[in-house]
């Protein structure tokens, strides 16, 4: 059983500030990716977890342990590679008896567990290959193996998946969720693909630049965004962002995006009250894709252009440009729509305002 | 014009394949002729010669060596030569004391120059220089050392506190422990620099991983180095050894192969056939048998080298 407590922690490489100030509480047995796009500092936070790297300043406890300078032999903690680092001059019995070896097991011991992880990783029938045999999945569930088998009390895994083929990649998602369930452990997983944390993290750290972001389940980060960053890394397309000012006319207000048209929100809608409360009139008007509403030219909304249609089987994404601004909408794949085309583009979902300057979340 | 499926040269037409495999072959011609004279031909002279009497002396060009052919007789000779065995064994000797605190020297200090530390660059350089000493320089270095009254006397007595003038070179014994350390001190940094290669060579991600699943120095190095090692350790050792056999200018300097015969090697032991007695035919017969002793050295390391890939694809196999 363990926590895991990141406080104030920093990494420097010379100039350069890889992790800045970073606080992150992550509970006892909980899955927590570690998401954004390379450079952010997420490996970095990964590695000073393990103990790979010494942070330059902070601190790092596990429950009340502070472990800041603990050697990485002794922290305990499982740790997959992104390149598995897997012992390619042994067999798979022997990368999974390893940590069981060196810590001086019984052989018989040592004998049933490689057997029950085997069985687990499905890799029963490669017990006695070479390792460098096997397949990339294989290597992978081997790695994994490999670590589950000391029985740490927290898993760390980077960027697993991200050497799989599509549809192994799917189904490791769901194996993995399902194997944190049964070995009861603390998960902290880095990845780049918000997909992969959506669909297995209890909750999302989004890090950029080295900076948290926002911290929450994969829900709140998406339908909450806490700042511009976040409201476009997180969903696929990202959402549509466009800069507008707000409006008071005649005791109601209205968004203008200036020769594209204006949107006027309703008196119920809660946009309208987050308008009123606004400290300042420039800000950055988003909303997600599928809550784009098109209609065809002459009703309300935003006047713009269909440049491009992508027919993505069930579903199909519409680019569509206007004066100073584009959009890209998600519709079924029956939506009328030609390129040359000019509609009305409206939000019929969740909207979100954000400061055009400091890029936070208008609330 | 007519189209006709009979060219005119009757040549058949070459595939792309086959016209590259026609053009390597001129294109490596002339490596080859090189490889002929460099190695066939002096080779081939070699057996010629050693299976006559002929010698510099006789007066006709070594072709007329025919003249005085007496086929194996040489080699008859050589194996009763006990001057032949006691530089052969003499040679053996140094090679296998030589070779393996060469071996362990150059590991020990490769696993230190693992790691970074203070000044490494410095004690990088000066570990290699040794090595780049010019070997003739290297003997008179060592000639001065171990003179009765020099340096090498004075820092035991220093040590130990006892007046010691040990005879180094003219003594039969200590002689023979003079070279092996002049050779050891010169040919140490290759071994470390080969090994260093090697133990950097093994990929720092496996090392990390076997860190966090609990492994201590010992058995990071056991396991996971060292299986790694394995060819560039063989291709070390089998370097150095087949190197100790051609062991010259440094004792030469140092002794002469002597006091009496107590240091000549077979290097040695050439020489002085070849430019004091002058029987030429019979150096051509050593020369000859060294060769053929040193390929089966060498044979024997690769055949290592090929047996731990064959065990690897014989595990492949099974399954």
């Amino acid at each position: 059983m363990s926590s895991i407590e990141l406080t104030n922690l920093t990494k420097r490489f010379g100039d350069l500030v890889a992790v800045k100030d970073l606080d992150l509480s992550i509970k006892d047995r909980e899955f927590v990716a570690l998401l954004g796009p390379s450079g952010c500092g997420k490996t970095t936070t990964m590695n000073m977890i393990a103990g790979i790297e010494a942070p330059s300043g902070g601190s790092v406890c596990f429950d009340t342990r502070d472990i800041t300078h603990t050697s990485m032999g002794k922290r305990g903690v499982g740790f997959v590679f992104q390149n598995y680092a897997i012992f390619i001059h042994m067999s798979v019995y022997k990368n999974l008896a390893f940590g069981l070896e060196v810590a001086g097991t019984p052989r018989a011991e040592i004998d049933r567990q490689v057997a029950d992880m085997a069985k687990l990783m499905r890799l029963t029938r490669q017990i006695n290959w070479p390792a460098e045999r096997l397949s990339v999945n294989e290597l992978q569930r081997l790695a994994i193996g490999r670590s589950a088998i000391i029985k740490p009390n927290i898993f760390l895994l980077d960027e697993p998946l991200s050497n799989l083929d599509a549809a192994f990649r799917a189904e490791m998602r769901t194996e993995l969720k399902h194997l944190q369930h049964e070995l009861q452990q603390t998960m902290v997983y880095v990845t780049h693909d918000q997909l992969e944390a959506m669909s297995m993290a209890d909750r999302i750290a989004v890090m950029d630049l080295g900076v948290l972001q926002q911290y929450g389940s994969p829900l709140d980060v998406y339908n909450r965004p806490t700042n511009r960053f976040v409201a476009n890394f997180i969903g696929a397309p990202s959402m549509n962002l466009l800069d507008c000012r707000i409006v008071g006319e005649n005791g109601a207000t209205k968004l203008d995006f200036g020769e594209a048209g204006s949107l006027t929100p309703g008196n119920d809608d809660p946009l309208t009250q987050i308008c009123q409360r606004a400290q300042q009139d420039r800000v950055v008007f988003g909303f997600r894709p599928e809550d784009v509403k098109l209609e065809p030219d002459g009703g309300g909304g935003l006047s713009m252009k269909v440049t491009f249609v992508e027919r993505i089987g069930p579903r199909s994404i519409i680019h569509l440009e206007g004066p100073g601004h584009e959009v890209k909408a998600v519709g079924d794949n029956q939506i009328p729509a030609r390129i040359g085309d000019i509609m009305r583009v409206g939000s019929g979902g969740l909207s979100h305002l954000f400061d055009a300057d400091t890029g936070r979340r208008v609330e | 014009m007519t189209t006709s499926t009979t060219t005119v040269t009757g040549a058949p037409e070459l595939s792309l394949a086959q016209q590259g495999v026609k053009l390597g072959r001129w294109m490596t011609l002339p490596t080859q002729l090189l490889l002929v004279f460099i190695f066939a031909f002096p080779g081939a002279m070699i057996i010629y010669v050693s299976m006559s009497w002929w010698g510099p002396l006789d007066g006709v060009p070594w072709y007329y060596a025919y003249e005085s052919l007496n086929w194996f007789d040489n080699y008859a000779e050589l194996l009763e030569d006990e001057r032949f065995w006691g530089s052969m064994w003499r040679t053996f000797i140094i090679m296998i004391v030589v070779v393996p605190v060469e071996f362990f020297l150059g590991l020990g200090l490769a696993i230190l120059f693992v790691d970074n530390f203070a000044l490494k660059r410095v004690f990088y350089s000066v570990l290699l220089m040794p090595m780049m000493v010019v070997p003739a320089v290297a003997g008179y270095m060592f000639y001065i050392l171990f003179q009765s009254n020099g340096p090498i006397n004075q820092l035991l007595s220093l040590i130990t506190g006892y007046e010691i003038d040990l005879v180094w070179l003219s003594d039969p014994d200590n002689a023979f422990i003079a070279i092996m350390v002049a050779d050891i001190w010169q040919w140490t940094p290759l071994m470390f620099l080969i090994l260093l290669a090697g133990l950097l060579g093994v990929p720092e991600d496996q090392l990390k991983a076997a860190t966090l699943l609990g492994a201590n120095w010992a058995q990071k190095f056991w396991r996971i180095a060292l299986p790694k090692m394995r060819i560039v350790m063989v291709i070390a050792l089998v370097i150095r050894a087949v190197e100790a056999f051609k062991l010259f200018d440094v004792m030469y300097v140092m002794t002469k192969g002597g006091p009496g015969v107590a240091t000549e090697t077979i290097s040695v032991y050439i020489y002085k056939v070849t430019f004091l007695e002058l029987e030429w035919s019979y150096v051509s017969a050593i020369g000859f048998a060294v060769l053929m002793f040193l390929t089966a050295l060498g044979g024997i390391g690769i055949a290592i080298l090929a047996n731990a890939q064959k065990k690897k694809r014989l595990a492949d196999v099974v399954d």
